[in-house]
């Protein structure tokens, strides 16, 4: 049975899948490398926190290595930078799509990437425009110290360990549009007024036909009558 | 005067030999017609030919899967799409949550909750389609719920709160309801010994929307998205476009050429007199008060109930048990849905061979066994640890679950010939409330984990499955008990009162009481059985 075999080609495949996955750094491991300094502005308040809104406003991004670590030699295997937009706590409650979790490789805290830049002891800063497929939520910017294969090897983030403090509220576009509005309208008023309009007619050719058929009956009932006397006369009765 | 014989069609005998060759002549002589042979292509009541053979209610006999033939083959392809529509529309937004939950802002909490929403709608609309196609005829009631529900589905593209789109869901969901057409429609055009393969065919090729959806609505989007560019919160608005303009040219198609019965729509053949006018109240009870549609309701509750929530939570299960990608979790549901094309029209197939062999008993026993498997291999899906074995598990408890849906709409035609709406109505939304009643007990509670649930759903199954022992049919016998002396004139004629039946109102069950004798089994109807009464007509 050909659904057998997609079945098994199917669990094989997992399987296969399953054995490759292998698990990525722990964000446990990385707490002693909190080599880098961040802060994220939004342009146009030039406040830390508040409100930003998505396709208009941009975010000033600042990272460097923390004073504290120059010359130690730490940051000689940094080889990028890659800079993300994580959730804050209060974004990630019930959400199951957005846990975080130990293992870089699962961790969804994080999903959204900003840009990846070339590493510097002296830092570097970016103007990023909040692109319009970012959802409404609450967050922070936090960026990896990443090696040539793009493992992570430290961090900084806007906020502190609780997550609690320069927290940004991002805006998001509905995703709505006038003429989506319009379209949805039309074709449901389409859709309702051709399905009145079929009932009303089948009504009236049924009105017609019970009409047409009394009016046949009649008619047939007559001719009867008519051939009836006829024959009578034929046959010499009246 | 008159030609001698009605082999002879003209009366033109020239070159006639001598009488030693008699009969003979020099023409070419009409094929003798054996008057005694029924001939097998009658002609409906208007005197049109039907292309398939047919019985005494001028059901079809076969099933000729690639014609579109009126009336039966068309109505066979009419009704699955129309429902496959339905099923595709309720089921599009889930592959499209990822998009949704960000764009509306959507907890764990709300998707639980438009999830029972999808499911809870058609409880109430399944119920009302019942009596709607036992009253105006299944043509009327698919055409204009289809396209009733078109305008809640073009609402989903212009939903902006959690509230709204929890709405949009439950009012989606009525759409469901043409399953009580399709199935009603499948039981008026074919007789009986294959109506189980045709309920199970219509039924299952519409189920497998549900797996369609899951595949057709993400590459919609992605088209959108990507080849044309639309931002992500405006495209999965616009690919919600697709199943509504569905639903539109469905209901136009079905209004069309659709057709209620072989002979023709309920509105002409009531005004000839063929189709007797029936009253929603006497519908209403013949069906309510039959105790195997409540019995029918439990364990299609356990059946498709199971199918349904199956259909909502797998991926997530999946997804957070084994940690899969969240595509390949998708797929894995996707196949759960499509698994009906073949599975719920083998169990219909394998009630209709039960039944050929042992009759209704047949068909009862073939429910059970296929259900309590299914239950069975329910319990050790929850048990597994491994994502391999699990899948495996998966696909072959879906089979016999499927199969199992199949076998009931085997047996429902049956249960009541004036009723058969009303109760395939009851029956479906039994189903529904299966789903919910399973959602809420065992996947809403924070103290079962999914697997946990998963088992428990099993057990209940089983034990749900077993009511199927109280089922018995006077005239064909229950799975332990053995038929009485009863017949199915008896059975179905006892639906009519005694004024009714003066009135000679019964006429169209008393041709299906004769039609169903084929639900004694071989060995009863090899036995010279008592002479049939014989049918007024």
């Amino acid at each position: 049975m050909s659904a057998m075999k997609i079945a098994l080609v199917l669990s094989v495949a997992l399987l296969a899948l399953v054995s490759v996955a292998e698990a990525g750094v722990s964000f446990k491991s990385l707490n002693s490398s909190k080599t880098l300094t961040v802060q994220a502005k939004i342009q146009a308040t030039n406040l830390t926190s508040g409100q930003a809104h998505v396709g208009t406003d941009h975010l000033v991004i600042s990272w460097a290595l923390n004073s504290s670590f120059d010359g130690t030699g730490k940051d000689a295997s940094y080889v990028n930078v890659k800079i993300k937009l994580c959730y804050a706590p209060v974004s990630q409650t019930d959400r199951g799509w957005r846990k975080t979790k130990d293992d870089l490789e699962k961790d969804k805290t994080c999903s959204k990437g900003i840009t990846q830049q070339k590493y510097v002891p002296t830092g570097n800063t970016t103007i990023w425009r909040i692109t319009k497929d970012v959802p409404g939520a609450v967050y922070f910017v936090r960026v990896y110290a990443v090696d040539a294969l793009g493992t992570q090897l430290a961090f900084g983030q806007t906020t502190d360990k609780t997550k609690t403090t320069n927290l940004i509220q991002i805006v998001p576009i509905s995703g709505r549009h006038v003429s989506i509005d319009i379209a949805a309208a039309v074709f449901s008023v389409f859709s309702v007024g051709s399905l009145m309009g079929f009932l009303s007619l089948e009504a009236i050719k049924q009105r017609k036909a019970n009409s047409k058929a009394i009016f046949s009956f009649f008619r047939a009932a007559f001719t009867d009558i008519i051939r009836g006397q006829s024959m009578l006369r034929e046959i010499k009765i009246i | 005067m008159a030609p001698q014989g009605e082999n002879r069609t003209d009366a033109d005998l020239t070159g006639e030999p001598g009488s030693s060759l008699h009969g003979v002549t020099g023409h070419e002589v009409f094929p003798y017609i054996n008057m005694d042979t029924v001939p097998e292509e009658a002609t409906d009541l208007k005197g049109r030919k039907f292309s398939l053979p047919v019985d005494s209610e001028h059901k079809a006999k076969k099933l000729k899967i690639y014609s579109f033939a009126r009336p039966h083959m068309l109505t066979f392809h009419l009704s699955w799409i129309s429902f496959m529509t339905c099923f595709f529309s309720t089921f599009a937004a889930p592959p499209l949550l990822p998009i949704i939950r960000d764009n509306l802002g959507l907890t764990k909490t709300n998707i639980a909750h438009a999830g029972v929403a999808s499911v809870s709608g058609s409880i109430i609309s399944r119920l009302l389609m019942g009596t709607i196609c036992d009253l105006f005829g299944p043509r009327y009631g698919c055409a204009i719920l289809i396209m009733a529900t078109a305008p809640a589905v073009f609402c989903m593209s212009i939903v902006s709160t959690v509230d709204g789109f929890i709405l949009v869901r439950f009012f989606i969901s009525f759409a469901l309801a043409t399953f009580v057409s399709c199935q009603f429609w499948m039981s008026s055009m074919f007789n009986g010994q294959i109506v189980g393969l045709a309920n199970g065919l219509a039924a299952g090729w519409g189920n497998a929307g549900g797996g369609i959806t899951q595949l057709v609505m993400p590459l919609v989007y992605d088209l959108i998205a990507k080849n044309i560019g639309a931002d992500n919160f405006t495209a999965w608005r616009l690919a919600f476009f697709l199943p509504g303009c569905m639903h539109i040219v469905m209901g136009l198609i079905v209004l069309a050429i659709g057709q209620d019965l072989p002979d023709g729509n309920y509105s002409s053949l009531k005004r000839s007199g063929d189709k007797v006018a029936d009253t929603f109240f006497k519908v209403l009870q013949y069906g309510v008060t039959n105790y195997r549609t409540w019995i029918f309701t439990i364990t299609y509750g356990y059946c498709l109930g199971v199918e349904l929530t199956v259909d909502n939570i797998i991926a997530q299960y999946f997804y957070d048990r084994f940690d899969i990608n969240l595509t390949i979790a998708g797929t894995i549901g996707s196949t759960v849905g499509l698994m009906n094309i073949i599975s719920r029209p083998a169990g219909g197939l394998i009630s209709d061979m039960a039944a050929r062999r042992f009759g209704m008993r047949g068909r009862l026993w073939a429910l059970w066994t296929l259900q309590t498997i299914g239950g069975v291999l329910c319990i050790g899906l929850g048990l597994l640890g491994s994502l391999g074995p699990s899948v495996v598990v998966l696909v072959i408890f879906s089979i016999f679950m499927e199969a199992a849906c199949g076998a009931t709409f085997g047996i429902i035609p049956f249960i009541s010939r004036r009723s058969l709406g009303v109760i395939s109505g009851a029956v479906g939304a039994g189903g529904n409330v299966g789903s919910i009643l399973t959602q809420v007990l065992f996947f809403s509670n924070p103290s079962y984990s999914m697997e946990k649930g998963i088992m428990l759903m099993g057990v209940m199954a089983i034990a749900c499955t077993a009511v199927l022992f109280l089922v018995y049919f006077p005239q064909w016998g229950g799975m332990l008990c053995p038929p009485s002396k009863a017949t199915e004139e008896d059975y179905y004629g006892g639906e009519w009162n005694e004024a009714e039946r003066a009135k000679n109102l019964d006429r169209n069950s008393l041709k299906f009481a004769e039609n169903s004798r084929s639900e004694r089994g071989r060995s009863r109807q090899e036995q010279t059985s008592d002479s049939a009464p014989s049918t007024r007509v």
